[in-house]
């Protein structure tokens, strides 16, 4: 079955397309070691300055390497995603699994908060507190999956909920499973396919939080980041430099956002047996 | 997605607006010493000690909840000293920019979207709803800042056929038609970055659900009667398709809020995202507080519409109540 899966993902191109995406991105930045020879946050150079052999993309208003800020920028909003989708992916399926197993006022209970949490646009809660707090892209970052573990918890808890009438569970109770036995061995594995799903557009939705935020400026200057890059180069846009200041991070922006919009969807496509039909 | 009958989520809704209101009262109540001249010192903004003096009170003030409460009831958002004008003000004049933006690209990529997906779904497997699909699946992986940049940079800087910043120009003292012509001219860059966003999603939901119902019973039977085919695609099949659209629109209203945002902050345009835009790098922190909380409730009232507005759509889901 999961050969099954596998096969049937490879054959599917927006997957891998998606993947290769993915993997040109990941390799690109595995090889900035060797690629960036410069630090992203020294002002040392001449400003304006057009591409050359030492700086491949030219240099900035502040007299800094673009080509170095790109990588830097682009790693630390890929962080990002993959933390925020991590920790959202943590909370909701835990809290998923939690209220349909054990059913009762602890799923009322979270279920209800999940509906006020749904409810409420976490943009709006992360601009108020990143203007009044600065707090660092790691607490920004948390508290994003604390806003928006909800989808994930529903969709595990209504699958879990699916599986945990299967007669399998039945039997492993009835030869004296504990519960814990049970959701580790059987129920957790079985979801599989929606932890894939929830993380990729978890991932896709953080990143895209991130590069509005700093593009709006509430994140810390200091740090690199592809909506800042965007923003600084937007204010010389007249000038000649769009080409190699500007176009590079919304190519770089869009192709992570692309690849990981592509990886969710053929995900979504080869596991959702009701979308077998769709496509 | 779980169905529930209309009301259900209104204490969700409302507890959340509480939720916002009071994360805007208690939030500047919890921050640490004299967070007015540290956060003005890093800010354009030059205040005099009485104005400083005033903005310390204005967020120390123990007036109590229901205070602030009667005080946003009424409008009184407090005052910006960037832009010398009361808080309420500003959001006012800046809203009907926004509305019209994001109206525009809303209603019309929702409607051209719907149609364009319907008959796709009707015309399942040719070639042109192949790559019709393929081309809405890429765009939908292009993020808003990406296609923003790009349209700026070559209908407004390179091609020059539209305005690059502003709602409409400034001192033309235009009126009637050429006036309304000129407001066209500056939406059209925006409201195509934002239409792009939005139409791949409609176009791709509608399409599914659109496959789904085509395989139902009714179908063959309303085909069976001899209708016309434009009756049975749009009064049997496509009425159905009309609410997970809905629900769609709801679950990201944030998320699109989001994009609006940057969009309207690259060209300049002079809604609510472009005064939050230089509220922040202003540090103008009640202009900040106000824009975000009346764009929360706005929200979260358009969700409430929305949640009323599924009985209208769905007889089902008013009887079911």
């Amino acid at each position: 079955m999961h050969l099954n899966f596998k096969t049937r993902l490879l054959r599917d191109p927006w997957f891998v397309s998606g993947g290769a995406v993915s993997a040109f991105i990941l390799i690109f930045l595995l090889l900035s070691p060797v690629l960036v020879v410069h630090d992203p946050h020294d002002m040392a150079f001449t400003p304006f300055s057009p591409p050359s052999a030492e700086h491949w993309l030219g240099v900035n208003d502040g007299g800094m390497d673009i080509f170095s800020e790109l990588l830097a920028g682009m790693k630390n909003t890929l962080y990002f995603g993959l933390f925020t989708g991590l920790v959202c992916l943590v909370i909701g399926s835990g809290a998923g699994l939690f209220s349909a197993w054990f059913r009762g006022i602890p799923d009322l209970v979270i279920m209800r908060l999940s509906d006020v949490l749904l409810a409420v646009p976490a943009v709006m809660i992360l601009i108020l507190l990143a203007a009044f707090f600065r707090p660092t892209p790691l607490y920004l970052a948390l508290i994003l999956a604390a806003l928006s573990w909800p989808t994930i918890a529903k969709v595990v808890r209504a699958q879990t909920l699916a599986v945990k009438t299967g007669l399998h569970i039945h039997a492993s109770r009835q030869m004296g499973a504990s519960g814990l036995y049970i959701i580790r061995t059987h129920l957790m594995p079985e979801l599989y396919p929606l932890y894939l799903i929830g993380f990729a557009s978890k991932a896709r939705m953080a990143m895209f939080m991130e590069v509005s935020l700093s593009f709006l400026g509430l994140l810390d200057p200091g740090r690199k980041s592809l909506g800042m890059m965007i923003n600084y180069a937007l204010r010389y846009y007249y000038l000649d430099i769009w080409w190699n200041w500007l176009l590079p991070p919304v190519v770089c922006l869009t192709l992570l956002i692309m690849g990981v919009t592509f990886l969710a969807l053929s995900l979504e496509k080869v596991f959702d047996p009701r979308l077998k039909e769709i496509m | 997605m779980r169905r529930t009958g209309p009301g259900s989520n209104l204490l969700a809704y409302a507890l959340a607006a509480l939720v916002m209101v009071h994360a805007g009262y208690l939030l500047p109540r919890m921050l640490p010493g004299d967070f007015v001249s540290a956060i003005y010192s890093s800010s354009h903004v030059t205040l005099s000690a009485a104005q400083e003096q005033e903005l310390r009170s204005y967020y120390t003030a123990q007036d109590g909840f229901g205070r602030y409460l009667k005080d946003l009831v009424t409008l009184e958002w407090g005052y910006s000293y960037a832009f010398l004008s009361p808080i309420s003000r500003l959001i006012l004049q800046a809203l009907p920019w926004t509305l019209l933006l994001m109206g525009s690209a809303h209603v019309l990529s929702m409607i051209a979207g719907f149609l364009a997906g319907v008959e796709a779904a009707w015309r399942r497997g040719s070639a042109a709803e192949k790559s019709g699909v393929g081309i809405m699946t890429v765009l939908q992986g292009i993020p808003e800042i990406g296609t923003g940049v790009i349209l700026l940079m070559v209908f407004a800087f390179y091609l020059g056929w539209f305005p690059a910043v502003g709602g409409e120009t400034a001192y033309a003292e235009l009126s009637g038609l050429a006036r309304f012509t000129d407001i066209l001219k500056h939406l059209a860059l925006p409201f195509t970055t934002l239409f792009l966003a939005y139409f791949p999603g409609n176009f791709l939901l509608t399409r599914a659900s659109m496959v789904m119902i085509l395989k139902k019973q009714y179908l063959e039977t309303a085909r069976a009667k001899g209708l016309p085919s434009v009756r049975v695609r749009y009064a049997h099949a496509a009425r159905n398709a009309l609410l997970p659209m809905v629900t769609r629109f709801g679950l990201r209203i944030a998320f699109m809020v989001t994009g609006a945002l940057v969009i309207e902050t690259i060209y300049s345009y002079p809604g609510l995202g472009t005064l939050l835009f230089n509220a922040i790098s202003q540090r103008d922190l009640p202009l900040v507080q106000g824009i975000v909380l009346f764009s929360s409730l706005a929200i979260l009232l358009i969700n409430i519409a929305l949640e009323s507005a599924y009985g209208f759509l769905d007889p089902r889901v008013r009887h079911a109540s």
